[in-house]
This record gives structure tokens, sequence and C-alpha cells, in this order.
């Protein structure tokens, strides 16, 4: 191998070993500082060799500022939107992918539009509304307006999975008369299983994300994780490790879903774009 | 439908489809455009928590109320800045990375899984993170480097110009990964045989890139400029978790100014005519890259 050869794959190397760097230190450095006491913490020049403690775990979980309320918040919300958003999507995106009926594409346009709005533009009605009728700070008014971002998304991914499945599979099902929804229950939806899956785990990722229809929505009562990191942080003070260790456990859930479903990440995330661009 | 008349397998299909469609339909007609018909409206109303004695209809006032307000027109700008910078940087600093890690396929799964990390997090949190652990005075990592290389330190969040910078490099940070992992994934499917033509043909890197990889990556590219513009648009939790909007409201794009209007400032009626103006922008911004690509697809 030529040396100018093998210095460029070092240099190479090392470019991708700096973006490397860059995108996990941050969490690399919450996770260390969520082991520190608060004077480990504020030590300079930073102390890499030190006393792992796990006193800001205990103090989040199981003191004052506990975040286990909360997170018993995100998941009621989460679960709860996962669910009736899956109701609602499965069917509308077989549909969307399969069937012929009038106006179809505007309607998959309609969705694809929805999925678009910004969400302050919601929250405004939401709030007035919500209001009038006594449901801030309860769990329906939150998952109701969490369906408006993610209705949209688990349409659209679904009908992605829909499409993959080849056609001989339900005409030999309707060939048996089988009647069209016994077909569509009992062949194309296990075809589909690991699509739902995919789905069902972003829409809960999403949700569970959330933060400022929680914060504006959300209450005492119903106060998501995304909102309790505050506790641990104001103007006068910061409480760096436990904020540390309160964010890796809020965020534990959805990193260990981007692991294990570090394949279908790029393929939920361009949804819609994808479908609804070429479609038109 | 008459006795006599026998359903063909069309109007069956074209029944069903309705069944199955229909619940979604109305669940998305009631819980979006039905509340956005409702925001239009308030946007035509004098709407003041803090003052609810002067509430009323304005007609089009909120909206003539921008073109004296200061506040709004920064807004816009750092909309444009914010939403213009981080895209472009996303793009170029992703594809970069993109182009590079191709070359070596050892390693790349060791990217890919760290790229995934500031993707799933939640931007409240990389707003927190970066707020403390990353920018603070003194202890935070950039100000260790730059205090270790004698730069001294900085208020990344407290001083104007760089609190905007930051916030910049913030939503940068959390969704360049994206950029890169779509075009990585494009790059891969690029047909090999073309680039040997052209290599024997002569054609330098600068003309393979120019000429065939970035033609065909096009649609992609626009993909990406599409879904993040829409991100960067409506970016909330991030910058609301590492300076509210400030200092003063130097970092504060319209969709912040929107929100604070009408939770911190309660003007809820004006608060809805900001929103409508970012609607709008975003509808219109979403229909000309659609075009765009459709156009050049």
């Amino acid at each position: 191998m030529k040396p100018s050869a093998s210095h460029r794959q070092i240099a190479l190397a090392a470019v991708a070993g700096f973006g490397l760097a860059v995108w996990t230190f941050p969490v690399i450095w919450g996770l260390l500082t969520s082991f520190k006491t608060e004077r480990d913490v504020l030590a300079y020049p930073p102390v890499w060799l030190f006393k792992p403690t796990l006193d800001s775990y205990r103090e989040v979980l199981f003191g004052a500022s506990s975040i286990l309320p909360n997170i018993v918040s995100s998941s009621i919300v989460s679960l709860a939107a996962t669910v009736i958003t899956m109701l609602f999507a499965i069917p509308a995106s077989y549909a969307l992918a399969r069937l012929r009926y009038p106006a179809k594409r505007a309607s998959g346009f309609y969705v694809l539009v929805t999925q678009m709005l910004p969400p302050v533009g919601l929250i405004i009605p939401y709030y007035l509304v919500l209001q009038k009728i006594g449901w801030l700070d309860t769990y329906t008014g939150l998952t109701v307006i969490y369906l408006t971002f993610s209705l949209p998304f688990a349409i659209w991914l679904m009908v992605s999975y829909f499409e993959d499945i080849p056609f001989e599979m339900e005409e030999a099902a309707l060939l048996d008369r089988a009647g069209r929804l016994r077909a569509l229950w009992y062949v194309i939806l296990p075809q589909v299983r690991g699509g739902i899956a995919v789905t069902a785990i972003f829409v809960f990722l999403n949700a569970w994300n959330e933060f400022m229809f929680a914060v504006v929505l959300g209450g005492n009562r119903v106060r998501p994780v995304t909102v309790a990191m505050f506790n641990f942080i104001s103007v006068e003070q910061t409480l760096w490790s436990r904020l540390a260790a309160g964010a890796i456990l809020a965020m534990l859930p959805v990193i260990l879903i981007g692991i294990f479903a570090q394949r279908h990440i790029v393929k939920g995330l361009t949804v819609g774009a994808v479908k609804g661009g070429g479609r038109r | 439908m008459p006795g006599k008349h026998v359903p063909t397998l069309e109007s069956q299909e074209r029944r069903f489809a309705l069944v199955l469609f229909v619940p979604a339909l109305a669940v998305l007609l009631l819980t979006t455009t039905v509340p956005l018909v409702y925001l239009a409206w308030n946007s035509l109303y004098r709407l003041d928590l803090s003052m609810p004695w002067l509430s009323g209809f304005t007609g089009l006032g909120n909206y003539a109320k921008m073109g004296s307000d200061p506040r709004f027109w920064n807004s816009l700008l750092l909309t444009l800045v914010y939403t213009g910078s981080t895209v472009v940087l996303q793009v170029v600093i992703g594809l970069s990375l993109a182009l590079l890690v191709l070359r070596f396929p050892r390693g790349q799964g060791l990217l890919r899984i760290a790229a995934i990390l500031p993707i799933v997090l939640a931007p409240v949190v990389v707003g927190l993170f970066w707020r403390t652990l990353v920018l603070a005075p003194d202890v935070g990592l950039v100000d260790l480097v730059t205090r270790s290389v004698g730069l001294g330190s900085h208020n990344w969040l407290g001083d104007p110009q760089l609190a905007l910078i930051s916030v910049i490099a913030i939503h940068t940070w959390q969704w360049t990964p994206f950029a890169f992992l779509v075009l990585l994934a494009t790059l891969a499917t690029l047909p090999a045989d073309v680039y040997e033509a052209a290599r024997l043909d002569r054609a330098s890197a600068w003309q393979r890139f120019r000429y065939i990889t970035l033609p065909l990556i096009r649609p992609a590219i626009v993909m990406v400029l599409i879904l993040r513009m829409m991100t960067a648009l409506s970016a909330f939790a991030a910058i609301f978790a590492a300076t509210g909007g400030g200092p003063g409201s130097a970092t504060e794009i319209l969709n912040l100014y929107a929100y604070r209007t009408s939770f911190s400032e309660l003007n809820l009626g004006y608060g809805s005519s900001l929103a409508m103006v970012l609607m709008s922008i975003t509808i219109a911004i979403s229909y000309l890259m659609f075009r765009l690509r459709r156009a050049r697809a």
C-alpha cells in the first residue's frame, strides 16, 4: 500500500472518530455526571477518576422531587396515545395502501398536511377549549392532542408496510370467499405484525419525548417526565448530578429503543415525505 | 341501495374502504382541522387574559399590529436565520461525513449507533444537557476546551450573539445525524458501474461528485431539506430549555414568540395571529419544496 493512501485512511478515520465523539460525548458526560457528587461536578480541572455514587439516582427516584410519578404520567399518556392511534391508523392505512375509493389521493394528501402543522397553532385552541370544559391537567386532554401528531405519522408509516405485501395473498384469500374483513384479519394483518410493532414503538417514543403540549396542558396531576426535568434546574441553581441522573432515567427507554430499533429509525423519520412526494 | 341491484366487487370494495378510513378521517378533522378553524377565528379577536375587559372582535387588527411590532420582525428574521443556517449545516456536514464514511465500511456500524443517539433524545433534554454540561460557563465542556487553549471563558447562552450561535449549534447537533443516516443509505444504493465508467473516462473526483453523485442523490437531499425545515420552523423545546428565547429576544424565533405571547403574556388573540403566520409560512415552504422535488426528481 502506498504511504499516501494509508495516511488518507488515517485522516478519514480521524474525522469519523471526531463525529463519533461529538455525537456521543454530551451523553457520556451526562452519564459520568450522574454518578458524581455535586462537589465533583464543579471541580476544575474536571475529575475523571472519582468515587462513583448512586446518591443522585436515589434522590431522583425516592427523594423529595422524585420523578417516579412523572414517569407514571408519561407512561399512561404515551401508552394511551399509542393504543388509540394504532386502532385508527391500521384500518385507515390499509384502505389508503390497497383499496380504491373516491377522493383517495386527496384524503392521503390531507393526512400528510395535518402532519406538518406547527404545534403552536394547535395548542392555543386546545388550551382555550380544554380550559372551558375543565380538561386541563387531565390524561384525556393530553392524549387527545397527542393524536394530532401521532395519527398522521402512524398512518403513513403503516401504508409503507401494507404496500410491501404481495397482492397475490389478498387475492387468494378473496377467491376463497373469505370476505374482506376476514381476509384482512387472518391473512393481511399477520403479514404486517413487524410493521405494527415498529410503528407503535415510534408513536410511543414521540409521545414520550413531547414537551410543548405537556408543559401547557399538563399540571400538577398530569406532569410528564419531560416537564419534570425542570425540577432540578432554576435561575438560582442547578442540581447538576440530579439533573443528569433524572435525564438519563427519563431517556433510558428511548435510548434502548433507539439502539434496538436502529434499522427502522431512518425509515420512520422519512415517512410521509417519501410517499407523499412521489405520489401526487 | 335497491334490492335488485347486486353489489359489484367495486362498490363492495369502496364501501369497505370507507368503513376503514372514515373513522381516522373523522378523528383528524376533529382534532386538527376544527381547532385550526378556531385558531383562525381567535386571531380575529382581542383576547388578553391579563386584561379580559378589553376583549372583543378586532377583525384584522392583530395582523395590522404586526407591521409595527419590532419583536415580530425580529422573530421573523431569527426564524429565517435559524432555519436557513441549521438546514444548510445539517446537509453539508451530514453529506460530507456520509461521503467520507462510505469509503471505509469498517466502523460504520458504530457511527450509525452514535448517530441514532441525538435523534431519539427528547429535544428538551438535549437543550438542558447543552445548557448545563456543554455550555455552562466555567464547568461546561466547551468552556473547558476554550479555557485550556487560552481562549478564556464565555457566557455562551447569556450573550445575545453567542446565544443565537449556541442554539443553532444545538439544533445542528441533534439533527445532522438524520441527514447523515439518510444520505449514507442513499449513497450506498448508487450503481458502481457508472463510477467505473467515469473513472475510465478520467473524470476527477470532483467531477464524479458534481455530475454523477449529486444528481442521483438530489431527491434524497430535497427530502431531507423538507423534513428538517419543518422541524426547524417549529423548533421549541431545545431553545426553551437552553435560553427560553432570551437573553431578551435574542433567540426568540417566531414559534417561541407565539408561545410566549400566548402563555407568558396571556395575550391569546395576538398569539393566535402569530401562530397563523407561522402556519402559513410552513405550508408555503412545504408547497414550494414539494414542487421542487417533483420538478427535479
